[in-house]
């Protein structure tokens, strides 16, 4: 949806995102740029798309973060990568970058031509800690015990409980964004569609979204139904996934089993239908994957011959229902004042599902669900009810599309592509925003903002006055992407 | 030394991976394949561990990281480099943060398991390839 560039002054630029927040918009993208623009993207609660630009003085822009707490990491973040300098930011440590980059290194401005030659030294930032009488200070990764990916934790603890988490992510960070930058546009799907193996087929669907949009192609219905198709198979996946996890954090094996289960059996049939495990590979700019949609009506009844026995059982033991009950509860207020996304949002009381204003469901009706609790009960709650809602979407789009004759005319979008736009899809873990900008068929500017990003300092909060023992069955709960946050 | 054992106890270090190689290879503990009964385990201490698999391109901030898990595993000790990323040839092998999988950046993996990501059923024959090498003995 490509918008007209409104350029504002600093009084301006301070009051139009505030005045967004407050009307109820959705911050999709704050988003820098080489030629010193700074761009906020706002989704009104109507669906219409509006930004606002800031031009740098010199190197400076207005910090967001004293008056929207949920853009800090975004402005330390342009800070590290740009080198552009929000003042009056109230915790400019560095986000991405590490002692080990070269001085004056800024990446997205930096000629990559030429490898950066990276300083000998660990790679460590100094953490916030709590300092006084009986506090401990507990430092968790980069490497874990189990099979996940990299981050770092600092916790200050007092006797069990947590004062503060503080987080040191960005150990995945390889430079996709910079990567993507120059490539031809027949070269971004395969990045595109490994930024995270979680959420791939949002991330594919809103680089096609991006592309069509700037080509002016309106994809057909049977098209877009079979985009819908791959991102609910993908949110069940997810889902499951999660589901298995958040009992793992308690030790609740059977459970834990049985829910892993579920997602091989799903997984294998989303490998005979559509040839990857993972999604990988599914959509690009005027193409999508397509199965038959029998199997796949076949494959949703067998899993849920073990669902419903498993989310009976589930529900319906005490102990493990005791152990997430106000465990790493989070108000409505902070979930609001950080921008939660998705799951983490929902289950917060917060009613946004970005599906519920995308033209690709205009016809389906979904569903959302939220829990007013905000505990780790509330997010295991509305992740069952979401499953069951991609499987209600998923037969009504089976049904319509076994009914329509399959291929489109082939497309591909021009070679000599041009424009800015922007592109967003719901993804399981919730709201995921592209910022695409090309010039003559190849990427100038590819910015990605993740779900994650925003869910991460919701997390911290979450974890700050619980028991330590807690954090792995908190964390589980939101079960955050690494690789989407660190790019 | 030889291996005593017809056995493999590896320890998981993600370098930068996408978590498509971690969820696949998370499925290898699902009752479908059960790595455990064939004698594969996964543990939580490179100090208990005989093997390292990586997953991911090595980016810069799990350089130093990796070099010294690697180092608290006691030998006689295996790499593995799981997934075209830690090969050496995923597809962000050109990004500004990454090293060059786990050969460029630490040493020659032992074994190299490519796929993006490879499929538990890849993963696990390969594995077992591993044990199965290991063990110079007659078969039962
Ligand atoms: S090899 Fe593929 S699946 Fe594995 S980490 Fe790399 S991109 Fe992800």
């Amino acid at each position: 949806m490509a918008t007209p560039i409104n350029i504002l002054e600093e009084t301006g630029w301070i009051d139009f995102n505030r005045q967004q927040k407050q009307s109820g918009a959705q911050l999709l993208a704050l988003t820098a740029f080489r030629d010193r623009q700074i761009r906020s993207h706002w989704l009104e609660p109507d669906g219409r798309v509006v930004s606002a630009t800031f031009l740098c003085r010199g190197e400076h822009f207005p910090s967001l973060s004293p008056h929207l707490p949920e853009v800090a990491w975004d402005e330390r973040e342009i800070h590290d990568l740009f080198g552009y300098i929000p003042v009056n930011h109230p915790d400019l440590r560095p986000l991405i970058r590490t002692p080990r980059w070269p001085r004056h290194f800024h990446p997205l401005v930096a000629d990559l031509a030429r490898t950066p030659v990276w300083e000998d030294a660990e790679p460590d930032n100094p953490a916030r800690e709590v300092e006084g009488e009986g506090v401990t200070i507990m430092k968790v990764g980069p490497t874990h015990a189990g099979i996940i990916e990299s981050g770092h934790f600092v916790f200050s603890i007092m006797g069990e409980n947590v004062l503060h988490m503080d987080l040191h992510l960005f150990q995945n960070h390889r430079g996709v964004e910079a990567a993507l930058q120059g490539l031809d546009l027949s070269l971004v799907p395969p990045l595109v569609s490994r930024i995270c193996g979680a959420d791939t087929v949002s991330h594919q669907a809103n680089w096609a979204m991006a592309a069509e949009q700037l080509a002016g192609h309106q994809p057909s219905e049977t098209l877009v139904r079979q985009r819908v198709l791959l991102l609910e198979s993908e949110r069940v996946l997810s889902h499951l996934n999660d589901l298995a996890q958040i009992p793992a954090g308690v030790g609740f094996q059977v459970a834990n089993q049985r829910a892993l289960a579920m997602k091989e059996t799903w997984q294998r049939g989303l490998f005979s239908l559509f040839g990857h495990r993972l999604l990988f590979d599914t959509i690009t700019p005027g193409w999508t994957a397509t199965a038959q949609m029998a199997d796949l009506i076949t494959l949703i009844d067998d899993v849920n011959q073990t669902w419903r026995g498993w989310r009976t059982f589930v529900e319906g033991h005490h102990g493990f229902q005791d152990r997430m009950r106000d465990t790493g509860t989070v108000k409505r207020g902070d979930a609001d004042r950080l921008g939660a996304q998705g799951v983490a949002g929902r289950a917060s009381g917060l009613a946004f599902d970005a599906r519920s204003l995308s033209p690709w469901y205009h016809d389906l009706a979904v569903h959302t669900s939220t829990d007013a609790h905000g505990d780790v009960a509330a997010r295991f709650r509305v992740r069952l009810d979401e499953v069951e809602e991609s499987w209600r979407l998923l037969r009504k789009l089976a049904t319509k599309l076994s009914q329509e004759s399959a291929q489109d005319v082939e497309w591909q979008p021009p070679q000599d592509l041009c424009g800015e736009t922007v592109a967003f899809t719901e993804s399981p873990h919730g709201l995921n925003v592209h910022v695409v900008a090309l010039e003559n068929g190849k990427v100038t500017r590819y910015h990605i903002r993740p779900a994650t990003f925003r869910n991460w300092p919701v997390l911290a909060l979450a974890v700050s006055g619980t028991a330590v023992g807690d954090f792995p069955l908190i964390n589980k709960s939101f079960e955050l992407c690494y690789s989407c946050n660190d790019r | 030394m030889k291996r005593a054992q017809k056995s493999l106890q590896f320890r998981h270090l993600d370098a930068g991976s996408c978590n498509g190689c971690e969820q696949e290879l998370n499925a290898l503990t699902s009752r479908f394949y059960d790595i455990q009964q064939q004698g594969i385990d996964i543990v939580a201490s490179p100090r208990h561990a005989d093997s390292l698999v990586v997953t991911g391109p090595v980016t810069d901030t799990m350089l130093r990281p990796l070099g010294k898990v690697w180092e608290a595993v006691p030998g006689p000790k295996l790499l593995i480099a799981l997934g075209d990323c830690a090969a050496g040839c995923g597809v962000f092998q050109a990004a500004y943060a990454s090293h060059g999988g786990v050969a460029g950046s630490l040493k020659e993996p032992d074994v190299v398991i490519r796929g993006c990501p490879p499929t538990p059923q890849d993963i696990l024959d390969q594995l077992l390839r591993i044990t199965a090498a290991k063990d110079p003995g007659p078969k039962v």
